[in-house]
């Protein structure tokens, strides 16, 4: 069993469950009915992800899938703290969407390489289903970025909220060394942190979006290379800046354990029960 | 928004069916959102979306209605030619003999 391999595998299925469980919350409440059924299709489409990853975990392991979901305690989750953070409003939720599956393709691309031939396999199935999330992400933020100043604005004050916390998407994998020295991981975390950095700041450029906020996103904002003059608007209020680390070694926001007690309640009462 | 009316092919030599409708603010929106709404268990392979505004009907559907005998038009109209044409050459053959 090697554990660099069940390190990854393991963070990537628990960003997959967290960040689709945050996303299933919309289910009901989205903006309208299409959406709502679109988006709770994307989060179906990450916690089947989870399940894949979890089936593989649970193979090195001798563990149930289930129980890796639903069955391990709050400290021994792994996702990104990204994935935690509560749905707030729209515009938050589009956002965390857009910098997660920006993310997650850069990954997922670059992983497509592996020497591991069963994650090559589910890497492969994944990323049919997450260009369908990618382009449901960018068509979101074109609308919204070309739309009326008010949309803009929540969305590029959501951006710069949730862009500390995306970088926390590439805090290294434990035995991360190890799992790229055996070309498990083809691409390691600080590589792909940097063709992230470099693909959102052009296209949030490209939507005319400050690309400051990508080095310190509570700095000011400043004009963007469109010229359109952008002031920053009052300090959010719904997500605090604790640099979005901690996640990959099971240090989590304060966010963490309400979402894990509501995620796993329904298994710990029964753990032994087969659904 | 608009409304687009949204169709789907179960094939490639099959004609697109219209399916049902999505409100969206463009066309790219409302692709996007047809996908998931109607293609989300197979039950296709190509989508397309039109905004209702483009489909064009005519005003008066009464003007659709006929009124005369159009058998005519129909397979139906022609099942007994078989046994005309043959009591017509039956007939044709008398007046020749006589």
């Amino acid at each position: 069993m090697s554990a660099a391999l069940l390190g990854i595998v393991t963070a990537l299925g628990d960003d997959e469950l967290v960040v689709g469980h945050r996303h299933s919350e919309w289910t009901g409440f989205a903006p309208h009915i299409e959406e709502d059924v679109a988006f709770s299709s994307i989060a179906q489409d990450e916690i089947g992800h989870a399940s894949a990853y979890y089936a593989l975990a649970a193979k090195l392991t001798d563990d149930g899938a289930d129980r890796l979901a639903l069955g391990r305690d709050k400290d021994e989750y792994r996702h990104a703290i990204l994935c935690e953070r509560p749905n707030g409003d729209w515009a938050f939720t589009l956002a965390r969407h857009w910098l997660y599956d920006h993310a997650d393709a850069l990954r997922l691309e670059a992983m497509e390489e592996t020497s591991e031939a069963e994650l090559r396999g589910i890497v492969a199935k994944i990323r049919r289903e997450e260009r369908y999330h990618l382009l449901h992400a960018d068509i979101w933020m074109q609308r919204i970025a070309h739309g009326p100043v008010e949309g803009r604005r929540n969305l590029m004050d959501a951006v710069g909220r949730a862009f500390d916390d995306a970088l926390g998407l590439f805090e290294p994998f434990e035995h991360e060394a190890e799992a790229v020295a055996e070309g498990i991981l083809p691409v390691g975390s600080d590589g792909l942190r940097k063709r992230f950095l470099d693909q959102t700041s052009a296209e949030l450029d490209r939507l005319g979006f400050p690309t400051h906020m990508i080095s310190t996103a509570d700095t000011e904002f400043v004009a963007s290379s469109s010229g359109d003059l952008l002031v920053e608007e009052e300090a959010g209020d719904a997500v605090e800046h604790q640099g979005g680390l901690g996640g990959r070694s099971g240090r989590h926001s304060d966010d963490w354990s309400p979402l894990w007690d509501d995620m796993t309640k329904t298994y710990r009462e029964n753990p032994g029960a087969r659904w | 928004m608009d409304t687009y009316e949204v169709f789907r092919r179960t094939g490639h030599k099959e004609p697109f069916t219209h399916c049902g409708a999505v409100t969206a603010s463009d066309p790219g929106m409302a692709l996007l959102l047809a996908k998931e709404c109607f293609l989300r268990r197979r039950e296709g392979e190509h989508l397309w979306v039109a905004r209702r505004s483009d489909v064009h009907s005519f005003g008066d559907e009464s003007l659709l209605q006929i009124g005369t005998d159009k058998t005519y038009r129909y397979p139906e109209g022609y099942r007994d030619v078989v046994a005309k044409r043959e009591r017509a050459r039956a007939r044709a053959a008398e007046v020749a003999a006589s």
